[in-house]
């Protein structure tokens, strides 16, 4: 569905994107995922067209896009503050874009009540002040008022990087849940890992304006392509190399490379399979979190290893104890 | 009872006298001058008469006078909101080439106004002026008499009242959140459309607060009507400063000054009602920085371009023709030609090293430096007040303390003037008019809401711990007030205090009613400078004192306002 091909932008002398080669297939939820001043948001604003790339092409649906103005794309932009317009009340502002078209009094109002329905804004609700609504009502008008436009993509700029932590997850959910409903193709993007594992379909990592990685949050998270990736997403573990040279590892995974694991997947009880290792270790370090602990352990023969369990009620472990650590080289990334 | 004893204990007699003084000051001088003059007007015998009204409704210069200057603010909301529009979408929110130095020629009004500026119109614009020469040159009909009566009036006044746009509307526009814009873009608004349904909207309440203040100046225009008006073209204010001049017609004086207040009052309610009932609220909590907009329709960029640079030059041209023909002799100022043999530096020299020359300025520095420390010592210990206290004598203290606000200077200059040119009780049997003291009183009144309302957001905003830690420290109250308060209040403080000493200085609106004419201050000289029968050599001291005026004003804006926007 859209393809950027070569796509370089530059602002002044710095490069803000280099090279940029992706495809997002209709209807997926991709998300552009990365460190602040990575070029997620500009790529997201080069697709919409507010920054014209110094080279290479975008294509939509086989067209090139890359030099239609914004208007004309079909591409609706939910934006980080929501750019709600806070002069005029919540019907006039999904009315906004059809007002701009120039579309009949009755098929705005049609249009405006249809989708004000079917992102759950009540009737009454549409004749306040956007001041007066809350949070998630704000976003549901700012959705409202790019889906009434009919848009064939979505994109949206950190939507939810202005809420609190409760709500955030909240309408974290009430938006996967209104894209399902519509299956409209989305581009978000993000800052934060979780969000983009929970949302999306397929992931793209950015860094330094360049793509780390493509792939479904299972794939991102599981089989990190780069040293970047790995470390960006979740919690994980640098093996210090002593700890592989003095253990069997050593037979499976090359100790010359850097090399990673997960922290859940440093188990304190014993794994299945043949490859499973042991190593052999003291607990140093104990924080409690509530839904699981999370514990620091001193490897027999040099370096650390951390590692989470969760709490069942029964406190196994206590700092100072001598215990097993079982790991599988399968899961070990190495770069 | 014991509360009340309690209190009364812990209340200090220093503190007593400040109340006690504060007091007094509220009921000498901002109650019952603008009482009285009710009573001066209505019972001028001892009985209830409206002769008065009789006699301002059947005479035809002080009704012409009223109707001039309803058309004045009437035309100059319109006038001054065009203008002072463009001038913030240009500097502000169009990509408009040099938008920088555009932008110090439209702040040209805030380093000089009043009578400085409207002198400085006529020595460029007026008869002999520079201007009127080259256009004389260029149009051979063109009449050199052309610059008075309502046009020049609303010409300079258009251009002269710009200041508050250029400061409050631009503050309202970079406080857009610019992604609003981008979404309307993106929903295919063009330029236009998005800076009539998005942009201007949002400015709406901040303009409307503008044309209140607009209207109130045209209503109350003091300096340009008198000076550029003729004959033709009499506002309210010269009128009630005409009849103010002699004792039989001192009640028609007062009864427009009324009338004016009465309009003040009516429109400050409307805005303050406005205000309260609130108008909307931004939403966006991570706003984006405002990018300027090109335009994209290109001779509409080039039309946009050349408007930026006309405005420019209206507002720089007076200013830089008074800085250049201050380094001339008397004989190019009087003919408007400028040589290089005439070139001098003698006017700076005559000005520093006469004493006639140089007196104005000492007279105005002291007042302003006199008034401006005095009205903020008074706002101080006040807002002290407020602070500590909050009952219903602390909120009459405060508005009879705004009082000023809701009337216009020329009333509580007559109000002062009708009402202490008698022995008073009040002010132990003194009479006050004819004395150095009215103006200066009448300095610090005007200046009082001002300086409360900064001075007391200063002290609103002290952390509250602060005291409490002194407190708990062992300090006294006013120790604590001297060592831990007043160091940290003193820079907004002293920035009000150079604001206030500014204004002073170059004041004439109110000076004119109540100077003494032995000590003339600055603006008095400077207008009288712009009569026919001045001589050059005083239009080149005038010259001397504006630039002077300019410079001060120019550092003093830098100090309060150009450093604290840096850091």
């Amino acid at each position: 569905m859209i393809t950027f091909h070569d796509i370089q932008i530059k602002f002044g002398h710095f490069h803000a994107i280099k090279n940029l080669n992706l495809h997002i297939k209709e209807g997926e939820f991709f998300t552009f995922l990365g460190p602040s001043g990575c070029g997620k948001t500009t790529i997201l604003r080069s697709l919409v067209g507010f920054i014209a790339p110094a080279g290479g092409q975008i294509m939509l649906n086989g067209k090139d896009i890359t030099h239609v103005p914004i208007e004309k794309r079909e591409i609706s932009m939910v934006f980080q503050s929501y750019a709600l317009f806070p002069t005029m009340n919540v019907y006039e502002n999904i009315a906004f874009g059809m007002r701009v078209k120039k579309a009949s009094k009755a098929e705005i109002d049609r249009e405006v009540r249809d989708i004000a329905q079917k992102v759950d804004l009540k009737e009454e609700q549409l004749f306040k002040k956007v001041s007066e609504l809350s949070g998630g009502q704000q976003q549901r008008v700012a959705i409202a008022r790019a889906l009434v436009l009919k848009p064939s993509i979505l994109a949206l700029d950190e939507p939810l990087s202005n809420l609190d932590a409760k709500l955030r997850v909240q309408l974290r959910n009430e938006l996967k849940n209104l894209q399902k409903k519509f299956g409209i193709t989305t581009i978000y993007v993000t800052h934060d890992q979780e969000e983009a594992l929970t949302l999306s379909d397929r992931i793209a990592v950015f860094n330094n304006g360049i793509i780390e990685q493509v792939g479904t949050p299972q794939e991102v998270y599981n089989q990190s392509k780069t040293e970047f990736v790995c470390n960006f997403i979740g919690d994980i573990n640098k093996i210090d190399p002593l700890t592989i040279m003095n253990s069997q590892l050593k037979e499976s995974i090359d100790p010359n490379k850097i090399a990673y694991i997960r922290n859940e997947k440093v188990s304190l009880l014993p794994l299945p399979g043949k490859e499973a290792v042991q190593l052999r270790g003291t607990i140093v370090d104990q924080e409690f979190y509530g839904l699981y602990s999370k514990y620091v352990l001193e490897i027999e023969g040099g370096g650390l290893l951390k590692t989470i369990e969760k709490e069942t009620g029964f406190s196994r472990y206590k700092v100072g104890d001598k215990i097993g650590i079982f790991i599988h080289p399968g899961d070990i990334l190495q770069y | 009872m014991r509360t009340i004893r309690n209190q009364l204990a812990s209340v200090n007699p220093i503190a007593l006298i400040f109340y006690g003084l504060i007091v007094w000051f509220i009921v000498a001088f901002l109650i019952y001058p603008n009482v009285n003059i009710y009573y001066e007007i209505f019972f001028k015998d001892g009985k209830f008469s409206l002769d008065a009204a009789e006699k301002l409704l059947s005479s035809e210069r002080a009704m012409r006078s009223l109707y001039n200057s309803f058309i004045l603010a009437v035309s100059l909301v319109f006038t001054v909101n065009i203008i002072g529009v463009v001038l913030v979408l240009i500097s502000e929110y169009f990509d408009i080439k040099g938008a920088k130095i555009l932008r110090l020629g439209y702040f040209t009004t805030l380093i000089y106004s009043g009578v400085v500026l409207v002198s400085g119109y006529k020595f460029v614009y007026g008869e002999n002026g520079f201007m009127t020469k080259l256009l004389a040159g260029l149009f051979p009909s063109f009449d050199p008499t052309w610059f008075h009566g309502y046009w020049a009036v609303l010409f300079v006044m258009t251009f002269a009242c710009t200041s508050n746009h250029v400061l409050f509307l631009s503050n309202a526009i970079r406080k857009i959140d610019f992604q609003t814009v981008e979404a309307a873009r993106n929903m295919g608004a063009s330029t236009f459309y998005i800076l009539w349904r998005v942009v201007l909207p949002v400015l709406k309440p901040t303009m409307f607060a503008l044309t209140i203040l607009i209207f109130l100046t045209g209503l109350a225009a003091t300096s340009a009507p008198l000076i550029l008006g003729g004959k033709e073209f009499q506002t309210i204010t010269p009128m009630i400063l005409t009849f103010s001049k002699s004792v039989s017609s001192r009640d028609l004086a007062a009864l427009l000054a009324l009338v004016l207040g009465l309009a003040t009052l009516v429109l400050l309610t409307i805005m303050v009602r406005f205000e309260r009932k609130g108008n909307f609220m931004s939403v966006s909590k991570v706003k984006s920085e405002l990018v300027k907009q090109k335009i994209n329709n290109k001779l509409g960029n080039i039309a946009a371009h050349i408007l930026a640079y006309f405005l420019f030059l209206i507002y720089i041209i007076p200013v830089v023709l008074i800085i250049i023909f201050s380094f001339t002799d008397a004989h190019s100022i009087s003919t408007a030609t400028l040589d290089f043999s005439s070139f001098t530096l003698n006017n700076y020299l005559f000005v520093f090293s006469t004493m006639s020359a140089f007196k104005p300025y000492l007279v105005s520095i002291a007042y302003a430096a006199a008034a401006s420390v005095a009205v903020v010592a008074l706002t101080l210990v006040a807002s002290r007040i407020l602070h500590k206290f909050k009952n219903k004598w602390t909120l009459a203290l405060e508005y009879a303390l705004l009082i000023p606000w809701m009337l216009p200077s020329t009333l509580i200059a007559i109000g002062l003037i009708v009402t202490f040119n008698m022995p008073r009780l009040v002010i132990g049997n003194a009479v006050l008019v004819g004395t150095v003291w009215m103006l200066f009183l009448a300095y610090v009144i005007v200046h009082i809401p001002f300086t409360l309302r900064m001075v007391k957001a200063s002290f609103f905003s002290l952390d509250s711990n602060l005291e409490d830690a002194a407190k708990n420290l062992g300090a006294k109250p006013f120790y604590t007030f001297m060592k831990v308060l007043l160091p940290i209040i003193l820079p907004s403080t002293l920035a009000v205090l150079a604001l206030n000493f500014n204004s002073i200085l170059a004041d004439y609106d109110l000076t004119v009613f109540l100077y003494h004419p032995l000590y003339q201050p600055l603006g008095i000289v400077i207008k009288n400078s712009t009569d026919a029968q001045a001589l050059a050599d005083t239009k080149a001291v005038t010259l001397v004192y504006s630039v002077v005026l300019m410079i001060m004003s120019g550092l003093t804006l830098y100090f309060v306002y150009g450093r604290k926007s840096r850091s």
